[in-house]
């Protein structure tokens, strides 16, 4: 009897889940000094957390609502956890789109929440402006687009920077696979032997995902003659293979890494990273003393928010969306939002390398660039390895 | 495939069998001595790894005092962990003490992301590069002083328990607890003091690993599971076999990870382990009488 009425009750709470679903906000910031409602969707708590991208969008907005807000609005910022876990992300988007009636999503950091959202937000059609777009939903809706360029486009940036700016031959990919992820690397790996007619001399996908000794697969590696790896790490991953080459006493080899590597924190944990550890950098790299970034620099140090990647695309959305805003004329709703957004101009920042225009980034219609970086051994810091932007040609 | 390659795979699988190894005799200990399953095990090690840093990092000791004090945190962290089980359930089963043993592992790692961050440590390494090449695999110095470590400890463990009186002592609490409490063996020092000293084993096994793999909490912390599953060669009562185990899980994995047709169960080869050791341990047992 018990366990039916649990049941009972949790069919309840998903019928009721679903309802809130279908009752489409029509407001979120209608009238005169009426609040604008922004909100976003974070894995804040899990084995992988990103919670710079929302805190800076935060601190993005609280600085113009100090000011009076946007033509008279207050902005009204609410950022939910997701857990890293499809149910809670499901119901956070629920939470957010459904009962707070957003206007739009902004400033937002998962690993999950585009791929399992993606078709709700088209349903309701609320459009969603990540930080960071990690999985691969967040580059193939029409209703998201990330500020930043995603792995897949800097696994193509990763290759073209060993193939080309350091002109490595033999170059390895190694490839970690979480869910089903892999068909979009591979499209990366393939976009870079169209451009440069090269092959990659070994494509391992069974490297394990949060492993803890990586080994076998740098001795497979070595052993078939790679110059390079390129590998699509998070950081404790990425640490772990350089230092087993290190154990291994593999001298000459360039780690071709993603930008998710780019910390301080993996700087400082590695003295030794062979022939040197690079990444394209999806932002103007934040480790080199710039005007470009001094604005957000700034503001960070202020909210004491960590100087990240993931914190440099949270504040990049949030300026965007405000500059969309600001030329808004009329009531700010969900759809003036959406509509604004379709029609906007491209907004230039020297801190990315290609224009924003939302409908060309969510149709991946767009040059991705990236800024080489280079982690030299016993230097324990990132320098530029390049004077410009490397693009990916258009296709 | 060449046998050369799965050769290369064994030696590369080499490091990780004998860290195994060592986590699989502190655990067959705990269980022959204690009786626990320590699912906390691998979780003190890597707090105690984590503080070591912290110490050297943040406060600025040398290294090896760092490293001392380290150790000292895991023997104490897994002395309280024995000091509860031992005040609390000290009548319990080995099923109870053992689940309660889950409390301290999410507890330890939960502290950790509290205290030191989500990040990877940056640790310095106490042994690096590599010792010597065998068929052009380098072995580096944390596979040899992995692989030897495991070793001497299984072998001091049982001459400890055979020659000695305390190892007499600690025989005869966990064959007969009220019979050696009431010739007046002193039950609880001895228990705590086991825990302690495979919380100190586990201590410095992390801390010669930790610098030359994935160092997050999580990672490490998940060592337990194929520890779990070397101990269970030996049935948690053999510390030869739990040795044998770690290796040979160790040099399986290596191996899987150079045959592209079967390195997408790399994953699962601790389960597999498991599930084929229990269904060899019970091949005698008749259906119903097993269940």
């Amino acid at each position: 009897m018990k366990k039916r009425i649990v049941s009972f009750a949790a069919m309840a709470a998903v019928a009721a889940l679903a309802l809130t679903g279908c009752a489409g906000g029509d407001d979120g910031g209608g009238g005169e000094g009426s609040p604008i409602k922004i909100g976003s969707v974070n894995t804040l708590s899990g084995a992988a957390t990103f919670p710079e991208a929302s805190a800076a969008a935060k601190a993005v907005f609280d600085r113009v609502n100090a000011k009076g807000g946007v033509n008279g609005h207050k902005i009204e910022y609410n950022t939910v956890d997701d857990k890293g876990d499809p149910a809670s992300a499901t119901a956070a988007a629920r939470e957010l789109v459904g009962s707070d009636e957003v206007v739009a999503l902004v400033g937002g950091a998962s690993l999950i929440e585009c791929e399992i959202n993606k078709d709700y937000y088209k349903q309701e059609g609320v459009y969603s402006i990540p930080g960071i777009g990690v999985d691969t939903g967040c580059f193939d809706s029409p209703n998201i687009a990330p500020v930043n360029i995603g792995p897949f486009n800097d696994m193509t940036l990763t290759l073209l920077n060993g193939s080309e700016n350091l002109k490595l031959d033999n170059i390895c990919v190694m490839l970690e696979i979480a869910g089903s992820t892999k068909p979009a690397y591979m499209a990366g790996v393939d976009r870079w032997t169209k451009i440069t007619g090269k092959k990659p001399l070994l494509v391992d996908d069974t490297v394990p995902y949060g492993g803890s000794d990586y080994t076998p697969y740098i001795v497979k590696a070595k052993e078939a003659g790679c110059k390079a790896i390129a590998v699509n790490a998070i950081e404790p991953d990425a640490i772990g293979q350089v230092k087993a080459a290190q154990a291994q006493g593999w001298d000459d080899v360039t780690f071709l890494f993603l930008t998710s590597v780019y910390s301080d924190n993996f700087a400082k944990a590695l003295d030794w990273t062979g022939a040197g550890a690079h990444i394209p950098a999806e932002f103007y790299p934040f480790t080199e003393e710039s005007e470009i970034n001094a604005d957000w620099k700034s503001l960070m140090e202020e909210n004491k928010i960590p100087l990240t990647s993931f914190s440099q695309g949270g504040y990049l959305a949030a300026t965007n969306f405000l500059k969309v805003v600001e030329g808004m004329k009329g009531d700010i709703t969900r759809e003036s939002v959406a509509k604004a957004l379709d029609d906007m101009a491209p907004i230039d920042n020297d801190m990315v390398a290609s224009p924003y225009q939302f409908s060309k980034v969510a149709a991946q219609d767009f040059e991705p660039g990236a800024w080489p970086v280079v982690l030299k051994s016993g230097t324990n810091a990132w320098k530029k390895s390049a004077e410009d932007w490397l693009m990916v040609p258009s296709k | 495939m060449s046998g050369g390659a799965l050769l290369q795979g064994a030696l590369a699988g080499l490091a990780a069998g004998g860290l195994y190894a060592v986590l699989a005799v502190t655990l067959t200990l705990m269980s022959r001595l204690v009786r626990v399953v320590n699912f906390a095990q691998a979780a003190t090690g890597m707090f105690a790894a984590f503080s070591a840093v912290w110490f050297a990092s943040e406060l600025g000791l040398p290294t090896w005092l760092a490293t001392i004090i380290g150790v000292l945190v895991g023997a104490l962290l897994s002395g309280i962990i024995g000091w509860i089980a031992a005040t609390w359930l000290a009548e319990a089963t080995v099923t109870l003490r053992s689940a309660m043993t889950v409390a301290p592992l999410l507890l330890l790692i939960s502290l950790s992301f509290i205290i030191f961050g989500n990040k990877p440590q940056p640790f310095a390494p106490v042994l690096s590069g590599p010792a010597f090449k065998v068929a052009g695999v380098v072995v580096s110095w944390v596979t040899v002083v992995m692989v030897v470590l495991a070793i001497l400890v299984a072998v001091a463990c049982s001459l400890l328990l055979r020659r000695t009186t305390i190892g007499t002592k600690l025989r005869a609490l966990s064959e007969r607890p009220t019979t050696a409490e009431l010739i007046g063996i002193a039950a609880k020092p001895l228990s705590i003091g086991v825990w302690a000293v495979t919380g100190a084993i586990s201590a410095i096994t992390i801390m010669v690993i930790a610098p030359s793999q994935s160092n997050d909490a999580i990672s490490l912390s998940m060592l337990i599971i194929p520890a779990s599953a070397a101990a269970l060669l030996g049935g948690f009562k053999r510390l030869d076999l739990a040795v044998v185990g770690g290796l040979a899980l160790g040099m399986i994995t290596g191996i899987v990870a150079q045959i592209p047709d079967v390195s997408f169960i790399r994953n699962f080869i601790p389960f597999f382990f498991i599930v084929i050791l229990l269904l060899w341990s019970q091949r005698k047992e008749v259906w119903d009488a097993a269940r």
